[in-house]
């Protein structure tokens, strides 16, 4: 699968830039939970994600690429048919049915790994596909690649995780090249889709959009979270008040601390000094991904790498600016920081996957 | 018409495009972040910490009050108060809806109090807002206490919280001096941002003059709690340590104060006495009689309280030694003396007849003494406080002259003693009669006020000032009866402020003027026929003006003595001693005594110089031709003049006070 004289060519800088990220992340659930968690069980589950993340991601490292392209249909397949199961067998579970459960107590998001599948389709549909514009034919064999899952997961409903397959529209249309009258047709489809998608929008969704639009409405209410997470995050000053000692997140009142708002606890405990620094090491991270996308030795690896990376990036720029009220509220995870086993393993997946395709980049390899 | 790019050109410049794009968007929320926690940082931290924290306020220990060699006057004791907890009551009311009547029912009970007036306190405290907790009842005793912490399972919203109670242990003593503290009002509140419900301040006296010092700052502990409100413990890093208020000492003798007042209560005068030292303005007793008892202010103020008060015919309130206002009688006489030979109206030998009375601008002025006291100059005239001479004296002076000089010596002015509510007192002057009463001055008044009557009206502590300066060579200075402020810090060092004596003013008189008048001043205690003999001390060379204020208008020569009490006459005596080294001034003013000012007034000055110059009255009665104590004197053991001794002298018993 992997030949010894690939090894020296693993690319430590950027696998380092992302286990430093990990690492961040792991002390800051530590943080955020040691206190209402006396027994460490989030901290310690976290762990465990990190260590099958790190093991998916040396598989993914390991398997050349174009392998992967080639059972990327069967990949593809699997991940639909979990999502239609869910549909018909799926429990309900804050208002919607995305988890499937295993045995020993674990469940996880089909939703996530289709991130990985639908990429790996995706790049292998460009890989063929050598033109610079896409024709009319083309444009829609990629769109019913990304849509047909996120149409599934729609139905769930969970709109914060189909909203993440976003990127995978953007690269398609922006790198695929689509002529302006696509565009064009596009927005019109958009212009169309959004008073009806709001329509369909349940209550709780429809009020997170309109906090987002007037901050001021319900400040006891789903605004809450934001004050409480701009409360941390300003508290936190320049310097942070220091590791474990984040009031907001100790005494929880900073709500989904571990999670969707964990960047706020960094903001607390660490301060502005930390906020730049988290950010920087995550800019320093799509930097490296971009080169890596620019000297891919294919168009498909080229394709790969920017769809992950987009992922990367949506789900960054989102989670952040919800922090200070910059975006609205959405379940959308920091990566490689939030808690959490799928989306820790979707993105350990993802490194490893830009590794891969980093390593592969010289023709004779 | 379709053109084809070169593929990797095409990718690696919309690659670029993505990327600076990326970097702009850092950028972006890199300066979002900036605004938040680098510009708003001070706003959010203050909301975490009222998130998280609630503060319980440590108060600060007001400083002592004690007198110039260290005798606590005014200290703090522990007591117990009652208040609720506000944000538990929220949540005990919210689980149970009988909650605040049951609540009620039982604070009734403890307090003795009907539910109304507990409603009552409760609304008064809850409208006052903020996370403190609601005051309800102060001052519990120990049985109180102890029930309210056997329900402390059912009602965990009462705090018993240890207060410091101001404690004034001689009660009324010295009690203008000190004044009272109360809480502090809606007035106080609204105009100093340090203060919060609650909080006692000074309303009166030094305790008010000198609130800043004595008040220190209080602390605060921070309790942390939970966002389900569970309270997790003391948030140290936040907790701000009280800093105790600084002591005052102030320059009152704790002797010479307890002897003034005492005599004051055993004779049952209403009046004033005050003591300063001429060398400085320091006042060593302050007496203003009837006194009230400050430690009745330092529970919960009532209005019952402030109307007992308010309603003393006496006016207890009154600080007469600053704000009693008073003719001065033959007191001023010592003033006119001073303006006759200063401004060349009379000499040192000027000599006027005394027949008993004299006719003035057309009206007919009587001497007090009713055979007329023959030829008088101005030191015998002082010596038997001569009316027609100063009747003469004044004539040649007109009023703007006497009232130029009368300002001079401290009259019609505050004098600016660190004391609240002085008051200024009337110097008559015909300028005063058409600006004030808009009239025409008659000459026929200024023969009135030539011996202390008519619209001329001062305090005692402004004769005292003016005492001090005729005797200390002239100058005025500005009384004050803070001597030094102490400080001690959380460290235990101790600093020290010292109150630097202010020299107002030096008069310009010659030195032969205040001579005559300091010569006239000893001759009234010091020789027969003076009228302040009373208060002759041998070995002390005693020097004064006694003054009697008639309160009616009398048609011919009677004593009032066996008149009603509000019309029998004032009685004055001004003095200081000793002659040649004046160490201390002494006015006493007593209201409506019926008697002469020597009778009533000169014997409490004589026991205060006494007291004040134990010492060398004793030196001077020391038998030096007794061997044993003449080796006592050689040996040191024997107090030396000035010097106090170092424990209260046993043998004082035999000096007659």
């Amino acid at each position: 699968m992997m030949s010894r004289r690939l090894l020296p060519t693993l690319d430590l800088n950027f696998l380092g830039t992302a286990l430093v990220i990990a690492s961040i992340g792991c002390m800051l659930i530590y943080s955020a939970t040691y206190f209402g968690d006396p027994s460490l069980n989030i901290f310690r589950k976290q762990l465990l994600w990190m260590a099958i993340g790190l093991v998916l991601m040396a598989i993914f490292i390991a398997v050349d690429y174009h392998v992967l392209f080639d059972i990327a249909p069967i990949l593809y397949g699997i991940g639909m048919v979990l999502l239609t199961y869910l549909l018909a067998y799926g429990k309900v579970k804050a208002h919607v049915k995305s988890w499937i459960q295993l045995p020993g107590g674990f469940q996880f998001q089909p939703s996530e790994f289709m991130k990985i599948f639908t990429a790996l389709m995706l790049a292998k549909f460009f890989d063929s596909n050598e033109r610079a514009y896409l024709n009319f034919r083309s444009f829609l064999v990629a769109m019913a690649i990304i849509g047909g899952p996120v149409l599934l997961i729609v139905m769930q409903p969970d709109f914060g995780t189909a909203a993440t397959f976003a990127p995978l529209f953007g690269v398609a249309m922006f790198f695929g090249g689509i002529r302006w009258r696509y565009w064009v047709a596009a927005l019109v489809i958009v212009a169309i889709a959004l008073p009806i998608g709001w329509h369909l929008l349940h209550g709780y969704q429809k009020e997170r959009i309109m906090i987002f639009l007037d901050r001021e409405r319900d400040p006891l209410g789903s605004g809450y979270q934001v004050t409480q997470a701009k409360i941390a995050i300003g508290s936190g000053g320049i310097h942070g008040k220091g590791f474990k000692n984040g009031t907001q997140a100790k005494l929880e009142f900073l709500p989904a601390r571990h999670t969707d708002f964990i960047f706020a606890v960094l903001g607390e405990e660490w301060g502005f000094i930390g906020v730049v620094i988290v950010l920087g090491l995550y800019l320093f991270f799509i930097v490296q991904s971009l080169t890596v996308a620019k000297h891919a030795r294919d168009r498909g690896g080229t394709f790969l790498v920017i769809s992950l990376i987009c992922f990367f990036i949506f789900h960054i720029l989102i989670n952040v600016s919800m922090q200070i009220g910059v975006l609205p509220t959405t379940g959308i995870p920091l990566p490689l920081i939030s808690y959490g086993g799928s989306s820790t393993m979707m993105f350990m997946m993802a490194v490893g996957l830009i590794l891969n395709v980093d390593m592969r980049r010289f023709v004779n390899a | 018409m379709r053109v084809y790019r070169d593929d990797q050109k095409f990718l690696n410049f919309r690659i670029n495009v993505l990327l600076w794009a990326n970097v702009i968007v850092f950028v972006f929320l890199a300066g979002s972040f900036w605004f938040v926690q680098g510009l708003q940082a001070d706003k959010y931290r203050s909301l975490s910490e009222a998130n998280a924290l609630r503060e319980i306020v440590m108060p600060a220990k007001r400083g002592l009050i004690l007198d110039r060699n260290g005798k606590i006057l005014a200290d703090t004791q522990p007591s117990y108060s009652l208040s609720i907890d506000r944000v538990l009551l929220k949540t005990l009311v919210k689980n149970d809806a009988n909650h605040k009547a049951k609540l009620f029912t039982f604070i009734g009970q403890i307090l003795g109090m009907p539910l109304p007036e507990v409603q009552t306190r409760f609304d008064k405290g809850v409208v006052a807002g903020g996370m403190q907790p609601i005051p309800m009842a102060e001052d519990l005793s120990i049985e109180q206490v102890a029930m309210i912490q056997a329900q402390s399972i059912s009602f965990p919203e009462i705090n018993v919280d240890p207060v410091q109670r101001r404690n004034y242990p001689y009660a009324s003593m010295a009690s203008h001096i000190m004044g009272f503290i109360g809480e502090a009002g809606e007035k106080d509140l609204a105009t100093r941002k340090d203060l919060k419900l609650g909080d006692l301040i000074g309303k009166r006296g030094v305790e008010l003059m000198y609130d800043n010092y004595l008040r220190g700052k209080d602390g605060a502990q921070y309790w942390e709690y939970d966002s389900r409100g569970r309270r997790l413990g003391e948030y140290r890093p936040s907790r701000k340590e009280p800093v105790a208020g600084d002591n005052v000492y102030l320059t009152i003798d704790f002797e010479l104060q307890r002897r003034a007042e005492q005599y004051f209560i055993e004779n049952e005068f209403v009046g004033a006495a005050v003591a300063l030292d001429p060398r400085n303005g320091e006042v060593l007793a302050l007496v203003s009689s009837p006194a009230f008892n400050p430690n009745v202010f330092s529970k919960r103020f009532t209005p019952e309280i402030y109307r007992n008060i308010a309603s003393n015919p006496f006016k207890i309130e009154l600080n007469r030694v600053i704000q009693g206002l008073y003719s001065p009688g033959s007191v001023f006489k010592t003033v006119m003396a001073a303006a006759g030979l200063d401004a060349g109206a009379i000499g040192a030998g000027t000599s006027f007849d005394c027949g008993g009375s004299g006719t003035f601008f057309g009206r007919r002025f009587r001497c007090w003494q009713k055979n007329g006291h023959g030829a008088v100059n101005v030191e015998r005239a002082l010596k038997v406080s001569c009316d027609i001479f100063f009747y003469n004296t004044g004539g040649r002076l007109g009023v703007d002259k006497i009232a130029e000089y009368a300002k001079e010596l401290s009259f019609g002015n505050i004098t600016q003693i660190d004391l609240d509510g002085e008051k200024a007192g009337i110097v008559p002057s015909t300028d005063w009669a058409a600006k004030k009463q808009h009239r025409k001055w008659y000459p026929s008044e200024t023969i009135s006020v030539a011996i202390g009557q008519g619209p001329l009206i001062v305090t005692p502590l402004q004769v005292a000032v003016m005492m001090a300066a005729i005797a200390n060579g002239g100058t005025v200075f500005r009384p004050h009866v803070v001597r030094t402020i102490e400080h001690v810090a959380n460290d235990g060092s101790v600093s020290r402020l010292k109150v630097a004596s202010q020299a107002l003013r030096t008069l310009k008189m010659k030195p032969e003027v205040l001579e005559h008048v300091r010569n006239g001043l000893w001759k009234v205690v010091n020789e027969e026929g003076g009228t302040g003999g009373n208060a002759r001390v041998s070995g002390l060379d005693i020097s004064g003006k006694t003054g009697t204020v008639q309160v009616i208008a009398q048609s011919g020569w009677f004593s009032t003595a066996g008149l009603p009490f509000m019309q029998r006459d004032h009685a004055w005596f001004a003095s200081y001693a000793k002659k040649d080294n004046p160490e201390m001034v002494v006015v006493v003013f007593v209201e409506h005594a019926g008697a002469h000012g020597g009778t009533d007034s000169a014997p409490l000055a004589k026991m205060l110089y006494e007291a004040r110059f134990q010492d060398q009255v004793t030196n001077a009665r020391l038998n030096l031709a007794d061997p044993e104590t003449l080796e006592q004197l050689k040996e040191g053991r024997l107090p030396q003049p000035g010097v106090a001794p170092k424990e209260p002298a046993q043998n004082d018993s035999g000096l007659g006070h």
